[in-house]
């Protein structure tokens, strides 16, 4: 059975290796992409604890860009609420974390909105410094330390970086086999197929990355926002995989995908770009 | 008037509270009884307010104190549980509950402002009232010592409910001149 697929999908093993190639190569400039952005997000990344109704520490040194993360390990709603309305992490409910980038320089006193005997401050230095005032605007400095990699831990960082796949591939499949229609050109088809295979694999991966994500995030989401993300990128894994079992079908059949396979694959694009929208507004759009 | 009516009933509640130092020591479960009575009453007089009043700060504060004293019960319970010492009534409890109902009734009279400043004043002594308590007498008789430094532990969220509710009761006043 397998043999036989084989020899009508006309794929010679030389071709094949140059598709691999070309997978591997966009998949080191995609890998590229994400570093790249993970690195601009933020110089590092601290953390303050709330417990036993204080921060800690109290006084945090930060540089302006840092991001700081608030863990409440209280058994109390808390909040980061800054005197100066810089921030206001509204509440973090017990076991979960609000984080934020800091962008101005100076001290910041900041204090628990229901609980005003809280308080706390951040010391924030000019990018450049470190700390303590040493030199001012050493531009190059920042820029050297922040290319710096590390492999990815926490959802936020394993998100972005799946969501690439997933946003990637989908296009990739349906215009291949938009193209292989047009041109009647088969390798093409054969490329539909497996963008269409691996998208259906990665997604899920990138979709339970999200859900990871919010578990952590708890209430700090835009509800609404929230919601619609979560459950669209649900369905569209598994839509995703719907298209990859149809698509694997006119393959064993050896026939190129039919339009309704291709208007369907649009509408999932359509339905990607929206999700991809709402991320985004998660993400950048305060 | 009807400020001098919750100093008054503040001070009901700090001689409520305070005269278990004088008749008897209170026992570990009688602490637990007072502390989770103590809880109790704020989160249905937090509830009542919840219902009767329609300023947003005021409302926000009774939820504050619904979320962190239903959290603090559940941690004394929980403890207590652990340690074994279920809660047991005492006088002192009693006398808290009827005070508290005593006040409740008097909320459920009043309406609007009136009803958030009374609210709030009451707040403002009664938490007092507690934090004095369990310096002068639940710390220092607690034999337990996870259940003394539960207690000291619980001192700081009441003293931040404190402020919060001193705050508020300055924004009442400054909106209703």
């Amino acid at each position: 059975m397998l043999q036989a697929n084989r020899s009508t999908t006309a794929v010679s093993p030389a071709a094949l290796l140059r598709f691999g190639l070309r997978v591997a190569a966009a998949g080191v400039i995609a890998l590229t992409c994400c570093f790249s952005a993970h690195a601009a997000t933020g110089p590092s990344h601290q953390i303050v604890i709330i417990k036993q109704m204080h921060f800690e520490p109290a006084t945090l040194n930060v540089k302006a860009g840092d991001t700081v993360e608030w863990k409440n390990e209280d058994i109390f709603t808390h909040t980061a609420t800054a005197s100066d309305g810089s921030f206001d992490s509204g509440p973090i409910a017990p076991g979960s974390s609000w984080q934020t980038t800091i962008s101005k320089a100076g001290t910041i006193a900041y204090h628990c909105g229901p609980h005003p005997n809280m308080t706390a401050q951040l010391v924030v230095a000019q990018t450049g410094e470190s700390g303590q005032h040493e030199h001012e605007g050493a531009p190059g400095k920042e820029e050297e330390e922040s290319l710096r990699w590390s492999p990815p831990r926490r959802p936020e960082e394993f998100h972005p970086i799946l969501v690439n796949f997933t946003a990637a591939l989908l296009p990739l499949a349906v215009l291949s086999d938009l193209l292989g229609r047009l041109l009647r050109r088969q390798a093409l088809h054969t490329v539909g197929l497996w963008m269409m295979v691996y998208e259906a694999a990665i997604t899920p991966l990138t979709v339970f990355a999200g859900w990871w994500w919010k578990s952590t995030e708890a209430n700090q989401l835009p509800a609404k926002l929230i919601m619609v993300h979560q459950w669209l990128g649900t369905a569209a894994a598994l839509l995703f995989i719907v298209l990859a079992v149809w698509r694997w079908r006119f393959h064993r059949r050896a026939i190129p995908p039919t339009w309704t396979y291709l208007t369907f694959g649009f509408v999932a694009l359509l339905a990607l770009v929206y999700q991809g929208s709402l991320g985004g507004a998660m993400v950048f759009g305060k | 008037m009807k400020k001098l009516s919750s100093a008054v009933l503040g001070l009901a509640f700090t001689f409520a509270l305070g005269t278990m130092a004088n008749a008897q020591v209170p026992t570990d479960p009688q602490i637990v009884g007072i502390v989770q009575t103590a809880n109790r009453i704020d989160i249905d007089q937090a509830r009542l307010a919840l219902r009767k009043s329609t300023n947003p700060q005021v409302k926000e504060f009774a939820n504050q104190m619904i979320s962190d004293h239903t959290n603090l019960e559940k941690s004394v319970t929980d403890l207590a549980n652990k340690l074994g010492a279920k809660e047991q009534t005492s006088d002192t409890a009693k006398q808290l509950k009827q005070q508290a109902a005593e006040e409740s009734k008097k909320l459920n009279g009043l309406k609007g402002s009136d009803f958030d400043r009374e609210y709030v004043s009451h707040e403002i002594a009664f938490h007092q009232a507690v934090i004095d308590a369990a310096t002068n007498t639940l710390i220092p008789n607690a034999k337990n010592a996870e259940l003394k430094s539960a207690l000291q532990n619980a001192a700081p969220v009441l003293q931040g409910h404190l402020q919060h509710a001193q705050q508020l009761q300055q924004s009442l006043q400054g909106s209703s001149h």
